[in-house]
């Protein structure tokens, strides 16, 4: 009786779990569509501080000491810090393909393109956040021009303040992102 | 009685297995770069000792101003000197990932596929410390190192990993040009 009841349960749980973990990686995009381009690009980066580095950063820094206490300060809150950059020696060496596997992403539910955020750097800059409800879930920067992709996606309640100060640190390419106001805009499906 | 003994037994030898192979990662990436690209390397052994020397002469070369990352006594190093690192750099970056990724964090890796050259440096939990291994390769040399780091130089690392990483790969070697 007892594995007749069991049984679906389990199936319940088989068909449930892969969405409670969908759910719950909602704000981590998926970069590996972009490995490809290593084979070709004059310099690639790739960052990956996970949830597990983020923990034992909180637990082992210091708030006594200045320097751990400013890197502690910058991952507070922050659950994952990933990066793919590209860098080419010639133009068009990446399509509009490859960008659309990320901006698909970004266009899911509950992502939001911000506008107004502007850069010191030349090309095309696009920020997104992740809303759940009023709260910031994750955000994604998408940066391209004729010879460079990077995308960076932080996992966790980030601010674009906290974008700012990050820019340049914890192996995060130099995006120069100047915070201005910016609105948000609900992308067009 | 039996029992007890047979389960002592066995918890041992399953804790001295974790430790051993936590600990031979650094000598499996240095096998692992041997055999993907038909290279040797040369190690230093005496350098296991030496890491206040290494140190100071860092702290000397660099104008008195290099800050001591690694911790003494820690570093573990093999150089490959003058030899063809000739094969396909994203295939070795999967294998390498393959191996390293369940005990290690792959913080930050860099890739060039027109010098082929490649950075990596992982990281992992070791107590109340934390181990770093840093593997450059250019295309006629490479060097894998790793060192402990303390809490202070783990900020560091964090905050700038490339700047962080080539340092603990220019402390570890700059004694071999003595």
């Amino acid at each position: 009786m007892k594995i007749l009841l069991r049984t679906p349960l389990i199936a319940l749980l088989l068909i449930f779990a892969p969405a409670i973990v969908t759910k719950a990686q909602d704000s981590r995009i998926q970069l590996s569509s972009l490995d490809h381009l290593a084979a070709k690009a004059s310099r690639t980066i790739e960052v990956n501080i996970d949830e597990r580095l983020m923990r034992i950063t909180t637990r082992f820094l210091s708030d006594d000491d200045a320097d751990e206490k400013k890197v502690k300060e910058l991952v507070n809150g922050v659950k994952g810090i990933y990066v793919k950059s590209f860098e080419f020696e010639h133009d068009a060496e990446f399509s509009a393909a490859d960008v659309e596997t990320i901006r698909a992403q970004l266009r899911g539910p509950g992502w939001t393109r911000l506008v107004g955020v502007a850069s010191k750097k030349d090309g095309n800059l696009e920020v997104y956040l992740l809303l759940n409800g009023e709260k910031v879930g994750g955000l994604a920067v998408l940066h391209t021009d004729d010879r460079e992709l990077t995308v960076v996606n932080i996992v966790g309640p980030v601010s674009l303040d906290k974008l700012a100060e990050l820019d340049g640190q914890l192996g995060i390419p130099d995006l120069g992102i100047e915070p201005q106001k910016p609105k948000a805009k609900k992308e067009e499906q | 009685m039996k029992i007890k003994i047979f389960i002592a037994t066995l918890l041992f030898t399953f804790a001295s297995s974790v430790v051993h192979a936590k600990g031979d990662d650094f000598k499996s990436v240095v096998k692992m770069i041997e055999q993907f690209y038909g290279v040797k390397h040369q190690g230093i052994p005496f350098l296991a000792k030496a890491g206040m020397k290494v140190a100071t002469t860092a702290a000397r070369i660099k104008g008195g101003e290099a800050r001591r990352i690694a911790e003494a006594g820690s570093i573990k190093l093999a150089v490959f000197e003058n030899q063809d690192f000739d094969g396909d750099l994203t295939k070795f970056r999967t294998s390498l990932n393959g191996a390293l990724n369940t005990t290690w964090i792959p913080l930050i890796q860099t890739l060039s596929a027109t010098t082929q050259d490649q950075n990596y440096i992982f990281l992992r939990e070791a107590g109340d410390k934390f181990n770093v291994l840093v593997i450059t390769i250019t295309e006629r040399d490479a060097t894998v190192v790793q060192v402990n780091l303390s809490r202070k130089n783990l900020a560091l690392l964090l905050k700038d990993p490339e700047g962080t990483g080539k340092s603990i790969t220019e402390e570890a070697t700059i004694i071999d040009q003595e």
